[in-house]
């Protein structure tokens, strides 16, 4: 009885919209670095964090008053607490395994046992429970526990919570910990030594020694001497021990340089990628972007008319070091990145932010596979794809291109105009490369609102000095070319007009009006 | 009718629509080549005029039979040579139109420097379009639409013969939504001979000889082109 209700609970969360949707937002605030809002919640802790950390300084000499001993005790722990409890709640569904659990065992005809899904779920509990920052989370919501004043110094575990929320600080722990290897060997290493040169003295000094009177006294002084501090309150004093200061002080001096190069020659291998993810976390910033992949020429040309009008909104990923660096050299955003790798697209916000991907490589085989890697990823990604024929063209349509650019198909057709029709060639070649002097544009009633309900013959066209070229009725999408005067515009038309880019800019000056939903 | 003869230089896989379209559309229309290979390739495709020549050697290119007007398209895989070749041909033929094919803007400076009348960059249209496809949709669907030789809507350029109807018409004063098409520009003779945009502001006057840029469907410009004929 109670494991069918236990069954039905399951499947109503399962079922469940609001409460999927307020897993996800919490799942968002506490785990997901690509949340617009996760930054204000961020800034939150982290000032709950300093703000307890001021007052266990503050109270080492000065009497805390009681509303601040209040504010400490109650509400920054009872945060912490919801926090911590909350993280737990994310880490996994319990509600989903038992879903998946009890379709199986109904499909298989075996009995469903409830135990197997809760202990997977209790499992992935217990697996978080013991992770470092859930840890370090607990021990910094137990200084609340007066009676144990000793608890009092676990308020320090709060300035490892800070880890959570300052990326520069795990990224600096990050690339130590890719030099683990190198600075576990040196850390044993330092450790025999010290012990080796602790226990030398011991047997050499421990008599003559008034100083040395343990072991613990000898092993103190070779830490000391070993990491050049020196504090001098115990010295050798037997030729003996002096030939083991030596010994140590060399081996020191030839510690510290070691652990120095591995730890800068792991910030100058991780620097570059350190910056590239800086590149990304800010991109991922925008609600809307651009990612082009490949820097060849028909890159360098888009980015030299269009760069300034995407603002920095942009990135390029290319393949070729030294193509990035010229790139760069160029003033344009660029990374080393294989853009043709899931994991590489899965870096960007494809679930938040509206992304457009130019698939502009030189090779038609690298462009469908990019084209394939981001429509993998997420539907929403608009891709635009080079292609070298027609044939390629359809595949890429077919691998889900939402537009396809063929240069060479394009320059044949204007060549041929060129040749055929030479006149006309001019008015083509103005509007096909957007000049001053003739440009087709589009006027988005969303955001020209003044001209709603306006007759087209309102307009007075011919005044502005521009041709009507056609409309795009609304929501259908049916356009019409050359449209009859009489013709009311509605919401969410477009209407395509021709002229100088002064007039045009002038005629939506005119009838701009936002509409703000 | 189209009197020039029009002299392809090259003959790669990407100038075969090229080549096939014009091929198709001219009388006088030949394909100049400098390897092998690619002459073979353009005659087993059909082409009956096919050279093969030494484009370095201005005696061979002097030989070919290029009259004033005449187009000479250079659209080489080589750029390097296409620069050299459009050099050759402007100073061989200065009366020629040197039409040539661009892949970056020092490339279309060195061209214009060579002597080319008309220069496609093939990439500057390219990045346009992308532009255009992600701003003005609408627009770029009109202009594929325009471009593409299977739709039945186009630009068409029409010269005005004497005894026309828009002889003597203020431009103005003529209604061309009424034949369900639009004026785009024109070539006022009594003013000069460079295309001038519709929207520009002058008032100009339509007069026997001068060329009007329409668009709309086919069918309403050839009906259009009857009417002014009357």
């Amino acid at each position: 009885m109670l494991k069918n209700w236990i069954i039905k609970f399951a499947f109503f969360l399962h079922g469940s919209l609001t409460y999927k949707n307020i897993k996800q937002l919490f799942s968002n605030f506490l785990n997901n670095p690509d949340y617009e809002y996760k930054k204000y919640f961020d800034v939150f802790m982290i000032s709950l964090i300093i703000v307890s950390i001021t007052i266990l300084v503050y109270e080492v000499k000065h009497k805390v008053p009681y509303w601040m001993d209040f504010f400490d005790i109650y509400i920054v722990t009872i945060i912490f607490t919801m926090e911590y409890l909350a993280r737990l709640w994310v880490y996994n569904d319990w509600h989903s395994l038992v879903v998946k659990e009890y379709g199986e065992s109904q499909f298989l005809n075996r009995k469903f046992s409830l135990w197997k899904p809760t202990k997977i779920a209790l499992n992935g509990k217990v697996e978080y429970l013991f992770s470092p920052t859930a840890i370090i989370d607990l021990l910094a919501i137990l200084p609340a526990y007066r009676p144990l004043r000793v608890l009092r110094i676990f308020v320090l575990f709060r300035v490892f919570k800070l880890l959570r929320y300052t990326k520069s600080i795990n990224q600096f722990l990050s690339v130590l910990s890719s030099k683990k290897f190198e600075l576990f060997t040196l850390l044993f290493l330092l450790l025999f030594i010290t012990i080796t040169a602790g226990i030398a003295i011991y047997v050499f000094e421990q008599n003559q020694n008034k100083e040395i009177k343990s072991l613990f006294d000898a092993i103190y002084w070779a830490l000391i001497t070993i990491s050049t501090v020196g504090y001098g309150d115990i010295s050798p004093i037997t030729p003996e021990g002096r030939v083991v200061s030596m010994v140590i002080i060399v081996t020191g001096i030839a510690m510290i340089s070691f652990v120095t190069s591995v730890i800068v020659s792991a910030f100058s291998e991780k620097l570059t990628e350190l910056k590239e993810n800086r590149i990304i976390e800010e991109i991922n910033k925008n609600e809307e972007f651009m990612i082009i992949c490949g820097y060849g020429q028909m890159t360098r040309m888009f980015l030299k008319y269009y760069a300034p009008e995407y603002n920095r909104r942009y990135i390029v990923l290319e393949n070729d070091k030294e193509k990035v660096e010229e790139a760069i050299k160029e003033g344009y955003q660029a990374i080393h990145d294989d853009a043709s790798r899931h994991d590489v697209i899965a870096k960007f916000n494809t679930d938040y932010a509206k992304i457009t991907l130019l698939a502009l490589t030189g090779s038609d085989i690298a462009n469908i596979y990019i084209t394939l890697n981001a429509k993998a990823l997420s539907r929403k990604i608009r891709v635009i794809t080079r292609a070298s024929t027609d044939k390629i063209a359809k595949k890429c349509k077919l691998a889900g291109a939402d537009s396809v650019v063929m240069p060479t198909l394009i320059a044949n057709r204007m060549l041929f105009s060129a040749i055929t029709q030479p006149v006309m060639y001019k008015a083509i070649y103005a509007i096909l490369t957007g000049q001053h002097l003739a440009q087709l544009d589009e006027v988005n009633l969303i955001y020209h609102r003044k001209l709603v309900g306006k007759k087209l013959n309102e307009l007075n066209f011919k005044e502005h000095k521009l041709l009507c070229i056609g409309l795009q009725v609304g929501i259908s999408g049916e356009f019409i070319f050359n449209p009859p005067m009489r013709l009311h515009l509605r919401e969410e038309d477009i209407l395509l007009i021709m002229g100088r880019k002064m007039s045009i800019e002038h005629f939506k000056m005119l009838y701009k009006e936002i509409k703000y939903v | 009718m189209f009197r020039q003869k029009v002299f392809m230089f090259g003959y790669s896989q990407e100038r075969l629509f090229l080549a096939k379209e014009l091929g198709y559309k001219l009388m006088g229309f030949s394909i100049i080549v400098n390897d092998e290979k690619a002459y073979q390739k353009a005659i087993s495709d059909g082409y009956r005029s096919v050279k093969l020549l030494d484009v370095m050697d201005d005696t061979a290119l002097e030989e070919l039979p290029v009259k004033d007007n005449d187009y000479l398209i250079c659209v080489m895989d080589d750029h390097y040579l296409n620069v050299f070749l459009t050099l050759s041909l402007h100073e061989l033929f200065p009366k020629a139109i040197v039409v040539a094919l661009s892949d970056s803007p020092h490339t279309t400076q060195k061209l214009k420097m060579a002597g080319a009348s008309k220069i496609i960059d093939l990439y500057q249209v390219s990045a346009n379009r992308i532009h255009n496809i992600l701003h003005k949709p609408v627009a770029t669907k009109l202009v594929e639409r325009l471009l593409s030789s299977d739709e039945d809507f186009s630009f068409k350029e029409m010269l005005i013969p004497k005894g026309s109807s828009l002889d003597g018409v203020m431009v103005d004063d003529f209604d061309f939504t009424c034949h369900g098409i639009i004026l785009v520009g024109m070539i006022d003779k009594r003013l000069s001979n460079q295309f001038i945009f519709i929207t520009s502001g002058l008032e100009n006057r339509f007069d026997v000889g001068d060329t009007i840029v329409c668009i709309g469907y086919n069918a309403d410009l050839e009906k259009f082109e009857d009417y002014i004929k009357q």
